[in-house]
């Protein structure tokens, strides 16, 4: 550092030159401000003689600081005198200039009246509120902190802010501000401002007496990749991709919400990611199967799920355990092959995996097509690529947009003819969800050894059966 | 746009820490550059990566211009920084390492801002040694810290750095013809060392701005001839700012020189809070707040008293 004996700086004749070009600069830009000062003073005095003057003089001055070149290096001290307020008019730049914002203390918690309870319980604590200064509406979420961990404030949440502070998409929730206790001398309430969305798509389903029209599907996937398509571009994985972390606003607007579990990740993905992320029944296999290098394609399988809850208004995968999800994505999506899945193998909890020995001719492929009769055939390639046992046989969200599924007819329905729903979040309480919780961190359950093997048995007893067949031959 | 941005210091900020504090310039400088320095060695010996390193520098120093310098023991503040970068981050580090490092760097066996010519300290590891009690009450100090830089910055703990834009960008101009792993090395050179700038270039420039006047001082330090033209101009940087980070880029070494001949407390490793309050009285400063004075006028009362009363003892 400084303390070596040899500057490492260059010569001092190239140091002076440039100082002295500085000072020359700096002092051009002194004469230059005195006299418009001096200008100023000038016409002011003008002014006071010949009022009737006064405009053309304005007119002068406004010339004048066109032709003078504009300071465009950030003033490092603010100017007290008003003459420079007028120096940002100047001609515009031609190179491109970032704006980062600036940084400051967190306001007060104070600035927001509390208006209801939207939620409580193991996600922590969420009111609806109103800023007093605009009377604006926002949804208030408070961050858990535990005050007995050593490891100081949760870094879920850390990361939560700050993910959400990058990001603006119209399909993934606003963060307005974090705002802090009225308390600042120990940082121990600290509350995140988002913007107020009325419903959640888990409340809607569970409501709605007739499921969405196909062109409402559509356009709540298509909003929804959009949303994850925009996360994955800028690197972030979602990893608790479910329909209670989806919110709906009544103009049809479906936004992303909870980046508890979210992160940045590169390309390639680094190693030994935790795999105690999203929701079990959300969970993608490799996960299961003990991964700890994974994609976005986990965010994609999750996709996969939501399709098919939106279509039943039933979660597709309602696993018990780890093991009796996996035996539940085998029977839909049929059993892994070294064809279907090459590498399956070779994670950590594949090995002591018992399959059944495939049966030439047996059912053992997806069942997704019986399972959604009224789905069309491009509706069930998408959903049979999302729900690819396979993460590198999913698309990525940017090509699902594109899917043949969202061109056909019926169209994706215009968001503001979404049907409304009663205002929920308003007043009432939420109906306690039925939702396994997302994991939380410690040990990873090992599945030990099981035995899959009796899991298609019962299919092939089906097809030996003498009963009717819908299917013509 | 993100990941090429940062939020920059607003003119009255910078106003603000010149012209409001009860510290002469040179002494917020000579504490701005040690504690930064004292991040760079922590986190050397907490083998975290310089890119994690460097940002925990550029918090610290948004953290001290929104906050007084004088609430907090200089180096809890920069353990709590680095702590805190580091957890977010992808190469976390426990609170138990942090703590030994900083005890290690602040004892009398370390060679932190030792005078180069003196011999190194003998290493006696009873001084780095932390008892459980010092070692929670640290522990205690930086989450505090945490929470508070957080509030300060509106827990915007996002920090675009200019590194890997400096390697685009010569990439682009072709590494100027010369041997790439010299110049690389030297714009990385000017841009570490523009982070313990107490002109605060992180905070009042663009990161696409740092990478150019590194690069532009790289090549005049290695006589390599640049494009004729104003090629500063296609990275969008203007001739004046360009300027402006060349000189202050190129002056940090002089600079720190000449601040450690000035200040005698920086050959005795890192300043502390006493050393600073020392410094303001050998100069008939007074450093301290409302309450501090109180307690001065309290015991200027009392002494008077006091005499008063041996006066009239003696008298009777």
């Amino acid at each position: 550092m400084a303390s070596k004996g040899k500057s490492r700086w260059a010569d001092d004749e190239d140091d002076a030159a440039l100082e002295a070009q500085k000072k020359r600069g700096k002092e051009e830009k002194k004469r230059l401000k005195t006299e418009k000062a001096r200008k100023l003073e000038e016409e002011k005095k003008a002014r006071e003689v010949e009022a009737a003057r006064a405009s053309q003089a304005q007119r002068e001055r406004e010339d004048e600081d066109a032709t003078r070149p504009p300071t465009k290096r950030r003033r490092l001290s603010p100017d007290r005198e008003n003459t420079t307020a007028t120096n940002t008019t100047g001609r515009s730049s031609e190179l491109l200039r970032f704006e980062g914002g600036a940084f400051g203390r967190c306001r007060s918690v104070e600035n927001y009246d509390k208006l209801n309870d939207i939620e409580e319980g193991a996600y922590g604590w969420v009111a609806r509120a109103q800023e007093q200064s605009t009377g604006k509406v926002v949804a208030l979420k408070r961050l858990k902190i535990d005050p007995k961990d050593r490891g100081g404030l949760p870094v879920t949440g850390l990361r939560e802010i700050q993910i959400l502070k990058d990001c603006d998409h119209r399909n993934v929730v606003k963060l307005q501000e974090v705002v802090v206790g009225e308390d600042t001398s120990k940082i121990e309430n600290i509350f995140l401002v988002l913007e107020f969305v009325e419903h959640d798509l888990k409340s809607i389903l569970e409501d709605m007496p007739e499921p969405f029209l196909a062109s409402e599907v559509k356009t709540l996937l298509l909003q929804l990749a959009s949303g994850v398509s925009y996360l994955h571009d800028n690197w972030i994985l979602h990893r608790d991709l479910k329909t209670s972390n989806l919110l709906l606003n009544n103009r049809g607007q479906l936004k992303i919400a909870d980046f508890g579990m979210a992160r940045y990740v590169g390309d390639p993905p680094p190693p030994k990611l935790t795999q105690l992320v999203v929701t079990l029944w959300y969970r993608a296999p490799e996960l299961l199967l003990g991964a700890t290098r994974y994609s976005q394609a986990i965010d994609m399988w999750s996709i996969g799920c939501i399709f098919g809850e939106l279509l039943t208004r039933e979660p597709l995968l309602q696993g018990k355990n780890e093991v009796d999800e996996l035996q539940q994505i085998f029977e839909l999506c049929g059993l892994p092959t070294e064809e279907t899945w090459p590498s399956f193998r070779r994670l950590p909890n594949a090995r002591a995996l018992r399959l059944p020995a495939k049966v030439p001719g047996a059912a053992t492929g997806s069942a997704v097509r019986a399972r959604f009769p009224l789905l069309t055939g491009a509706g069930v390639s998408l959903l049979n690529s999302l729900l690819a046992l396979d993460p590198d046989k999913r698309p990525a969200a940017r090509e699902m947009l594109a899917h043949e599924y969202f061109r056909q007819d019926p169209k994706p329905k215009v968001e503001a003819m979404f049907p409304t729903f009663p205002s929920k979040a308003g007043q009432e309480r939420r109906r306690k969800r039925q939702t396994p919780l997302a994991p939380v961190r410690g040990q990873a359950v090992e599945l030990g050894s099981v035995d899959f093997s009796g899991l298609f048995t019962g299919r092939d007893k089906e097809e030996r059966g003498g009963g009717f067949s819908l299917r013509m031959v | 746009m993100a990941h090429m941005t940062n939020p920059l210091a607003t003119p009255d900020q910078l106003y603000r820490r010149h012209s409001f504090s009860a510290l002469p310039t040179e002494l917020q400088d000579a504490i701005f550059f040690s504690a930064q320095c004292l991040t760079q060695a922590a986190g050397i010996l907490l083998q975290l990566p310089q890119s994690a390193t460097a940002q925990a520098n550029v918090i610290l120093a948004r953290y001290w211009l929104v906050e007084p310098l004088m609430t907090y023991e200089f180096s809890d503040v920069s353990a709590a920084a680095i702590y805190l970068i580091a957890k977010v981050g992808p190469s976390p580090r426990s609170p138990r390492d942090v703590s030994n490092v900083y005890a290690y760097l602040l004892s009398t066996s370390s060679s932190f801002f030792r005078s180069p010519s003196s011999p190194p300290p003998a290493n006696d590891p009873s001084s780095y040694y932390l008892s459980d009690t010092a070692y929670q009450a640290f522990h205690t100090r930086v989450l505090a810290i945490e929470a508070r830089i957080l509030y300060a910055i509106n827990f915007d703990t996002h920090v675009a750095l200019p590194h890997p834009l400096a390697i685009t960008y010569l990439q682009a101009l072709e590494f100027l013809n010369t041997r790439k792993e010299k110049i690389s090395r030297r714009v990385v050179e000017y841009l570490n060392t523009a982070l313990l700038s107490p002109q605060m270039l992180y905070l009042t420039s663009q990161p696409n701005s740092l990478a150019v006047a590194a690069i532009y001082n790289a090549a005049k330090d290695l006589g390599t001839k640049m494009p004729e033209c104003e090629w500063w101009e296609v990275f969008d940087v203007d001739r004046e700012e360009l300027g402006f980070l060349v000189v202050g880029m190129r002056s940090v070494d002089g600079w720190a020189r000449k601040m450690r001949e000035d200040v005698p407390k920086m050959k005795e490793g890192m300043v502390t809070r006493k050393d600073i309050e020392g410094e303001m009285e050998n100069r008939g400063l007074h450093v301290g707040n409302g309450h501090e004075e109180e307690l001065d006028a309290e015991a200027e009362l009392a002494r008077r008293m006091d005499e008063k009363v041996a006066e009239m003892e003696t008298g009777v």
